[in-house]
């Protein structure tokens, strides 16, 4: 205690010269000419804040202004003594690691408290509850400032979730849900350990894995009329919750093979259409076309676009020339670049719209298809460009000694690709992938811009209901939270796999 | 081409009241949080003086030597480099990282700008030089490391050793009177590392004040007037190359020297 | 000697071609590009096909004969349908063409800005996230989860549905934090900063300032390389700025004077601009005008006395003396309302005709005028202040804001929602960015000498940007084409502006056409900068 006692002297009688007033100034406050305005005017702030917070709750903002005070006195003084309990050790470094520090945590504490106890208000303490909508109009009618009415989510929940699927087929989805977590489960450890590595149990559940697209889709569309399964239109009752995850999984899945073939494609290396060949085809074939279409449409011409248009065949050997200057001849790699970039390059919502307008005028006029069917097309082509840069991704980290070493051994191109470079791109994308299936996850709300009724588009529908009229709010902080929830869960999931993959194995 | 530049510390700023201590350390104590890593370091440089501050792991000396240029806060003591005294006052830190060069184990060199560019930065901005001074000053200390030839290249097309003595350069354009290096060799391969020890000779001969932290005994023994054993935050002894070596008072002194020389 | 060197074959080996890797390569790519081909084909006869049964309107001529060359022709049409913000002029019998073209600006512009805002709040995020202070990056990292993990369409809805149109009616429009910015469900109202006649007077003096800082900049290098100690030219060019702009100010404001002015009729008794609060202040019975918000709500004055005592005069709409008028009115704290006209002459007949108690003009206007009136209405002539540059505050009149700047409930739902989701990736990318500079860098840059601003500028900022820039550019061409989501909130983007004129046209391939080749091409904009910038900071490693 003596050492306390005389450390505590020094601090406040700064008579060793360890600590003195106009010491303290000089070096803290007046070191730079910014700083002295800079505190006065942080002061100001927390004192016009503390006042606000002051009207609106007495009670916490007094006990939070003495717990401040008392935490940054105690901390100083650990500081002064370098004597630290866990605590002061943990808020010197992380809320008081300095004098603006220590005023910006006490503002953004109460910030926080007011944020934190307005959304309690709004959401517990002044909301409704009940899913019987004159109840809840009751109930809220008593607040002046009416919370939030839960009801409207609460009786809108099967809407929310699976929209106008059949009840009475609830049975197949509860299967499906099923059958996924069945698998799941052992999944998680039997592909993680190396002991099943070569286990037959590894390849069954592996083949498991594969039937079941079949499996969702009998369960999903069904087949016949009569029977067990009954035929489902989807147009009709797919929705909610059901449809955004049907979109996102559909999609990240389908746009698998695609996606490879499409970044295989654009680093494809093979020997090119040699120009004498390109040039025999594309000037023959502009010479017709100036001759058939840019000769009379430049006669017939009537304005600028239409010249324009009449001109196009002439950007033919352009094309081609770019063709040889720049993909060598490679078609391949020219078409698959094209797409990529193109798909790339507009907004999903242009191809989504495209898929309900255009598809059908792109189809033969007998042919008619379910939109969900149209919009599930477009999502995959969409999702093949993105899928493919990652891939692309992937394979540009294999060091190419690996492509020399398969070369070597004679194994030719398939094996070389299917036995040595696949499986390790496709083990280094696999965070990309999750993190392309978030954000397919969330976009898939844009279908509702094209009329399927999604998880977003039915919380829509709800505020539109008589009994629940204008009630927005609640609906769209459920649908918040079930995102975050599940692409919270799938990017933690992600990162921990990245690790994995930067630590070991590679 | 100089080959010998000496600093001329005399004239350019002498003032009032200006011993012959360069650096001077009273009592310096270092915390972090609970742990102190400085437990009350007191010693003196004189001008000229090459000083090899010796120690094992988490003894404190890499610490001791970054609080006197202050890239570690000192809690309590006092630093006086050069007659400036060191405190919170920037326009201080400032003065005194002037008159201090220093050298990391790991080079630290800017990846973004060429060897050349490297060397002339903090001239230009520091020491507010024009571009053709610091240019023909910037070629003088890469031709004095023995690279001028790299000038052009950037950091990460040289080997651990240039780049070393680039960082050497780099500091020494600054006409800095006192040179610190912390470990400079460590994070070299053997065969590189008696480039930069050559350099750093050629240096101590020629009238710097030198503190340098590094486990080159060699180094030591041959070129340092004194040498300081640091442990656990304190200095344990301090003595001239040749009585240390031969006869070292304190038992943890021994049995440091004996693990580091016995292999 | 020479027969141990190897003898070349003196002819090639003939391969048989089904055998040669290189007619291989180029069969196996004719064929793919034949399969391509056919596939392209095949959908260009469904298309016609489809197009002789739904009509041949697509490719209509103004001749009224069909052609592909003509696909194109709609454009001119006129749109016949109206568009609520537009950069340019715009009005229903302008063309398809012109429609599309205020979409394309609309898009640009709330792109641009969204840039902008989402760069710098995704800034100051990412730097946020490395705080020290534990709640600082806390708050920072919890606002970049959540946003980053739920989607920019529910958090446009949300924004435009239940933030924005949830605000209050106008009458009742909330002010942000005391200052002139009002919320209110007809959109965002912000100030704008108006430049007077006499700015110019003034922009002299900036001229002069800015070359005086100048010279001193360049003054004080000279210095600092004799000293070879640090001079702080910011602050001293700033001072030298400081003290020429200043002066001007008030000069320009005091030569300004008499250029504008107001008229007010001699039975006022009103001489100088002072007179004005005076009366209203008298008429009020209080004793200081600053009083009256105060006193309205203790009920010692009725709004009926206030409206009956409010100042009102006539002005040209949107002319620097109505902002003028405006300002000084608003520094003395007097109720008032304007009667705006489109011309002088009717501002005059207004005021003439005594719908106003002060006419506010230019003062060479006013003089006329005043001369004009002598017999009718004398008047005296009374200069106004003026400032070289005001603030235009937004001001309820009737059922809308006037003055500002306003941002209507769409516009402000897609930018800010736009801001506030693309801010969130750039604050992760920023954080990556600063925290792949290796903290020996600071260090060096420290042990150097160089100050904190010149270790940020020269050392830290260089290298994270190489790091930050192609992610961020990416994150561009998303805000980009996110813009597109405009059509759910209303607002007319490109994309919403096509969808319109695809409907109303009926021209599917063509508007697709449009709309996809113009987001194609601003992404490709975009693009080869970043490719550009990427070949140009390359690191060179050893």
């Amino acid at each position: 205690m003596t050492t306390l006692y005389h450390n505590l002297q020094t601090f406040f009688r700064g008579d060793t010269g360890h600590f003195s007033w106009r010491h303290f100034l000089r070096e803290h406050i007046f070191s730079s000419w910014w700083f002295a305005p800079w505190l006065l005017l942080l002061l100001y702030i927390t004192v016009r804040v503390v006042a606000g917070q002051f009207a609106a709750s007495p009670v916490v903002t007094a006990v939070v202004l003495i717990a401040w005070a008392l935490t940054v006195m105690v901390t100083a003084v650990s500081n002064v003594l370098h004597r630290h309990t866990p605590l002061t050790f943990w808020l010197s470094n992380n809320l008081y690691n300095s004098i603006t520090s220590a005023f910006i945590s006490l503002l953004i504490v109460l910030l926080l408290i007011a944020g934190v106890r307005g959304f309690f208000g709004w959401a517990f303490v002044r909301a409704s509850f009940v899913p019987d909508a004159e109840v809840a109009a009751q109930t809220l009618s008593q607040w002046e400032d009416p919370g939030a009415n839960w009801g409207a989510v609460v009786d809108n929940f099967r809407n929310l979730m699976v929209f106008r699927f059949p009840r009475e087929q609830d049975w197949r989805l509860w299967l499906l849900v099923l059958w996924n977590v069945l698998l799941l489960i052992p999944s998680t450890f039997v592909f993680s350990r190396e002991v099943y590595r070569r286990s037959r149990v590894r390849r069954v559940l592996a083949l498991l894995w594969v039937f079941t697209p079949v499996l969702a889709y009998l369960l999903l569309v069904g087949i016949g009329d009569g029977g067990p399964l009954p035929r489902l239109n989807p147009d009709t009752v797919w929705g909610g919750l059901l449809l955004t995850l049907i979109i996102a999984v559909f999609g990240i899945i389908a746009s698998f093979p695609l996606g490879l073939l499409l970044a295989l494609g654009r680093r494809s290396k093979i020997m090119g259409v040699p120009g004498w060949l390109t040039w025999l085809v594309v000037l023959p074939l502009t010479i017709y076309l100036v001759a058939t279409r840019t000769v009379p449409g430049l006669r017939e011409a009537s304005g600028p676009g239409q010249i324009l248009i009449s001109l196009l065949p002439l950007l033919l050997p352009v094309a081609a020339y770019l063709f040889l200057r720049y993909f060598h001849g490679n078609v391949v790699a020219l078409l698959s670049t094209i797409y990529i970039e193109t798909v790339r390059g507009v907004p999903l919502i242009t191809v989504l719209f495209m898929s309900i307008i255009l598809f059908p005028i792109f189809l033969p006029p007998q042919m008619e298809v379910l939109s969900t069917w149209r919009v599930l097309a477009a999502v995959t082509f969409f999702a093949a460009a993105y899928l493919a840069e990652n891939v692309r991704g992937g394979l540009q980290s294999i060091p190419k000694g690996q492509f020399e070493a398969a070369d070597a051994l004679g194994l030719g191109t398939a094996r070389k690709y299917r036995l040595i470079v696949l499986p390790q791109a496709l083990r280094a994308v696999i965070p990309a992938i999750v993190g392309q299936f978030i954000g397919l996850f969330k976009d898939t709300t844009l279908v509702e811009t094209v009329g399927l009724i999604e998880f977003l588009g039915v919380a829509n529908l709800i505020s539109a209901q008589p009994d629940w009229l204008g009630v927005r709010r609640e609906p769209y902080v459920f649908i918040a939270i079930v995102y975050f929830i599940g692409n919270f869960l799938m990017a933690s999931y992600s990162r921990r796999l990245e690790r994995q993959l930067g630590v070991g194995e590679r | 081409m100089e080959q010998t530049h000496i600093p001329d510390h005399t004239h350019k700023h002498s003032h009032a009241g200006k011993t012959d201590d360069i650096i001077i350390c009273r009592d310096v104590h270092k915390w972090y949080g609970e742990f102190e890593a400085l437990k009350g370091v007191s010693m003196t440089v004189k001008r000229g003086e090459v000083v090899v501050i010796i120690g094992p792991s988490g003894s404190g000396k890499s610490t001791f030597i970054r609080t006197i240029n202050r890239l570690e806060e000192h809690q309590e003591g006092e630093i006086i480099v050069d007659g400036i005294t060191l405190s919170h006052d920037i326009r201080n830190i400032a003065e005194i990282r002037r008159e201090v060069g220093m050298v990391f184990q790991q080079f630290n060199l800017f990846p973004h700008l060429t060897v050349l560019e490297n060397v002339m930065l903090a001239p230009i901005h520091v020491r507010k030089w024009d571009r053709d001074h610091a240019h023909e000053r910037a070629m003088h200390w890469l031709n004095r490391v023995g690279i001028p030839e790299q000038a052009d290249k950037y950091p990460g097309q040289l080997s651990g050793g240039q780049q070393q003595r680039v960082a050497i350069a780099r500091t020494l354009c600054m006409e800095p009177h006192i040179l610190m290096f912390d470990e400079p060799t460590s994070a070299l391969d053997p065969e590189m590392i008696k480039e930069v020890l050559d350099v750093m000779r050629d240096l101590a001969v020629s009238g710097y004040t030198i503190l340098a932290v590094t486990h080159e005994m060699g180094f030591a023994r041959t070129v340092a007037d004194r040498v300081i054993f640091m442990d656990g935050g304190y200095i344990v002894e301090e003595n001239t190359p040749d009585d240390f070596f031969a006869n070292p008072k304190s038992e943890r002194t021994k049995l440091f020297l004996s693990q580091i020389l016995s292999h | 000697m020479t027969d141990l060197t190897p003898q070349a074959p003196n002819r090639r080996e003939s391969v048989p071609f089904w055998r040669d890797i290189r007619v291989l390569g180029v069969l196996a790519q004719i064929a793919f590009l034949i399969v391509v081909i056919s596939g392209l084909a095949w959908v260009a006869r469904n298309v016609t096909q489809n197009m002789s049964t739904l009509g041949g309107s697509q490719f209509l001529c103004r001749d009224g004969s069909s052609s592909v060359r003509c696909a194109f022709d709609f454009l001119q049409l006129d749109a016949q349908f109206a568009i609520s913000e537009s950069l340019i002029p715009y009005d229903p019998s302008d063309s398809y063409g012109r429609a599309l073209l205020v979409g394309a600006l609309n898009t640009i512009k709330v792109s641009s800005l969204g840039i902008v805002l989402a760069t710098v709040l995704g800034t100051l995020t990412g730097i946020a996230r490395l705080s020290s202070n534990w709640l600082i990056s806390s708050v920072a990292r919890w606002y970049v989860d959540i946003i980053r993990n739920t989607p920019l369409l529910l958090q446009l809805f949300f924004l435009f549905f239940a933030v924005i149109l949830a605000f209050p009616p106008i009458r009742e429009a909330n002010q942000l934090f005391g200052l002139p910015i009002f919320l209110s469900q007809r959109g965002i109202d912000l100030p704008r900063i108006v430049m007077m006649p006499s700015f110019m007077t003034w922009l002299i003096f900036l001229v002069v300032g800015a070359a005086l800082a100048a010279a001193v900049w360049w003054w004080l290098g000279r210095r600092e390389r004799e000293t070879e100690r640090d001079a702080n030219r910011p602050l001293w060019a700033l001072l030298a700025l400081l003290i020429v702009a200043v002066p001007g100010w008030f000069f320009a404001s005091a030569t300004a004077a008499d250029t504008q002015g107001f008229l007010a009729p001699e039975s006022s008794g009103i001489t100088e601009f002072a007179d004005v609060p005076e009366v209203v202040r008298a008429q009020l019975g209080l004793e200081n005008l600053n009083e009256l918000d105060a006193a309205l709500d203790a009920g010692t004055v009725t709004q009926e006395q206030v409206d009956e005592a409010t100042v009102t005069f006539c002005a040209v709409e949107n002319s620097p003396p109505l902002t003028n008028m405006a300002a000084e009115l608003n520094r003395a704290n007097v109720p008032w309302a304007v009667e705006r006209s489109r011309t002088p002459a009717a501002a005059s007949a207004d005021f003439a005709a005594g719908e106003c108690q002060l006419l506010v003009s230019s003062r060479t206007a006013l003089a006329g005028e005043q001369a004009a009136l002598a017999d009718v209405l004398p008047s005296t002539l009374i200069p106004l202040r003026e400032l070289p540059v005001r603030l235009s505050v937004p001001r309820i009149e009737g059922l809308n804001f006037v003055g500002g700047i306003k941002l209507s409930p769409n516009f402000a739902a897609i930018l800010i929602g736009l801001t506030v989701y693309t801010g969130a990736f750039i604050a992760e990318i920023v954080r990556a960015g600063i925290q792949s500079v290796a903290k020996g860098q600071s260090e060096a840059a420290r042990a150097l000498g160089l100050s904190e601003s010149q270790r940020l500028r020269l050392v830290v900022l260089p290298q994270a940007l190489r790091v930050i820039i192609p992610p961020l550019t990416s994150q561009y061409l998303n805000l980009t084409k996110n813009s597109s989501l405009a059509i759910a909130v209303g607002y007319p983007d490109l994309w919403s502006t096509a969808f319109t004129t695809l409907n109303q046209s009926g021209r599917a391939i063509q508007v697709f056409l449009i709309a996809m080749g113009t987001y194609l091409m601003f992404s490709l904009l975009i693009s080869s900068f970043l490719n550009w910038y990427n070949r140009r900071v390359a690191l060179v490693e050893r």
